[in-house]
């Protein structure tokens, strides 16, 4: 065995990443660790070097009976459009309008916003997607309307995630069904919005668990 | 990657082949299962568990590294951090105020690059290092998913000491594995 050069990390911050690998952390730690390791690299790296070590014992893991889960599990990742819309989108519903009328009020609809919205965003949709979203930010309140594309099926919900810089996607919850403002404390020019689908009532995990929809930057109007 | 089916699934995954990703459910799933009806110990939660488990594979397997270990060590370590979660999440939070410190980091050092190559003995191989007890709270731990409490409720000691325990535990294992 090649002796180690003399380079080991720190103690405390390797004890906190074979304990996080361990799994022996409560629920505080565990998240603590999570956040650090998402902004240090060197704590990264060592999570992964222990999950390494320990990955020796996975042999004692039996296998055990597979049940066909893969139906729901590609119905979450790649739901198929509805062949018609089970929810009329809820900008529809808020005007009132019929479909005519309403891909005018698509163009315009910045106007009908009564102050000069600080910043906007276009969520384009991603490949093999086919609803996008416009949002408008004034002060710290947001509107987010569904512009093409239908809203969400049975049993699922869209959620609005904002990602700044590298950080990881921060939820700002489910997107209301009637169009009703949500807040955005911190709004930054340049921070992406992205809309996911989950399950109604959203993510349960702090993350993404379903497809990205659609997405696009905050820009000053 | 030589001799790695789950690596390569694992890399066609994550350019979105769909095809990719159900043979790796079918090859990868029995092991995965097994893993989250251990630590759940409810085949209900660890189906549950199993759909959320596929579901983050399917979005997280760009960060899948084949030069860092093998395609099933990396699912297995992302079924039990998903699975280990769950159980956090019934428990109360420890009653302890020093385990919350987030202590400040020294100047950054080199990190050891021997466990990337592939040079660090394995831990089956010390855990005789360790007192036999000792080496069961680790195993007990990986394997179960055990807490800090469960383990010191397992073997009746106060929290702090089964903490010093396996914190000498893992440095021992240390000394052994990267020296």
């Amino acid at each position: 065995m090649t002796p180690l050069p003399s380079s080991v990390p720190p103690d405390d911050m390797d004890l906190r990443a074979a304990e996080y690998a361990l799994g022996v952390g409560d629920a505080a730690q565990r998240q603590a660790v999570e956040a650090e390791a998402r902004r240090n690299p060197a704590l990264a790296a060592r999570i992964a070097d222990w999950e390494a070590h320990f990955a020796g014992m996975n042999g004692d893991y039996a296998e055990a009976p597979l049940p066909d889960l893969l139906p729901q599990i590609e119905a979450r990742l790649f739901p198929k459009a509805p062949a018609a819309p089970r929810r009329e989108p809820f900008w529809r519903r808020s005007f009132g309008l019929g479909a005519g009328v309403a891909a005018i009020l698509v163009a315009g609809w910045l106007a009908f916003i009564p102050q000069k919205p600080d910043l906007v965003a276009a969520l384009a949709p991603q490949p093999g997607q086919a609803v996008a979203f416009r949002a408008a930010v004034t002060g710290g309140e947001m509107t987010v309307a569904l512009v093409s594309g239908d809203g969400p099926g049975e049993g699922q919900d869209f959620e609005l995630w904002i990602i700044r810089g590298d950080a990881a996607p921060v939820s700002l919850g489910v997107l209301p069904a009637d169009g009703e403002r949500l807040t955005l404390p911190d709004p930054t020019e340049g921070a992406v919005l992205a809309v996911s689908l989950e399950p109604k009532g959203g993510s349960t995990t702090g993350a993404p668990t379903g497809p990205i929809l659609a997405l696009g930057p905050l820009t000053r109007t | 990657m030589a001799d790695d089916p789950i690596s390569d699934l694992l890399m066609s995954v994550a350019r979105e082949d769909r095809m990719a990703f159900r043979a790796l459910y079918s090859q990868a799933g029995p092991k995965l299962m097994g893993v989250l009806i251990r630590i759940l110990k409810d085949r209900s939660e660890a189906e549950d568990a199993l759909q959320e488990l596929f579901t983050r594979v399917w979005l997280k397997a760009r960060a899948f590294d084949p030069a860092r270990g093998s395609g099933l060590s990396w699912l297995i370590a992302l079924a039990r951090n998903l699975a280990i979660d769950r159980l956090r999440a019934r428990q109360p939070l420890m009653d302890d105020d020093s385990a919350l410190e987030v202590v400040p980091d020294a100047a950054p050092r080199a990190e050891t690059r021997l466990v990337a190559r592939g040079e660090a003995r394995r831990i089956g191989e010390c855990f005789d290092t360790l007192e036999p007890d000792r080496a069961q709270a680790v195993r007990g731990a990986y394997l179960d998913g055990l807490s800090y409490q469960d383990l010191a409720d397992r073997f009746a000691v106060p929290l702090n000491t089964m903490r010093t325990w396996l914190r000498r535990s893992l440095l021992r294992l240390r000394e052994c594995m990267e020296t």
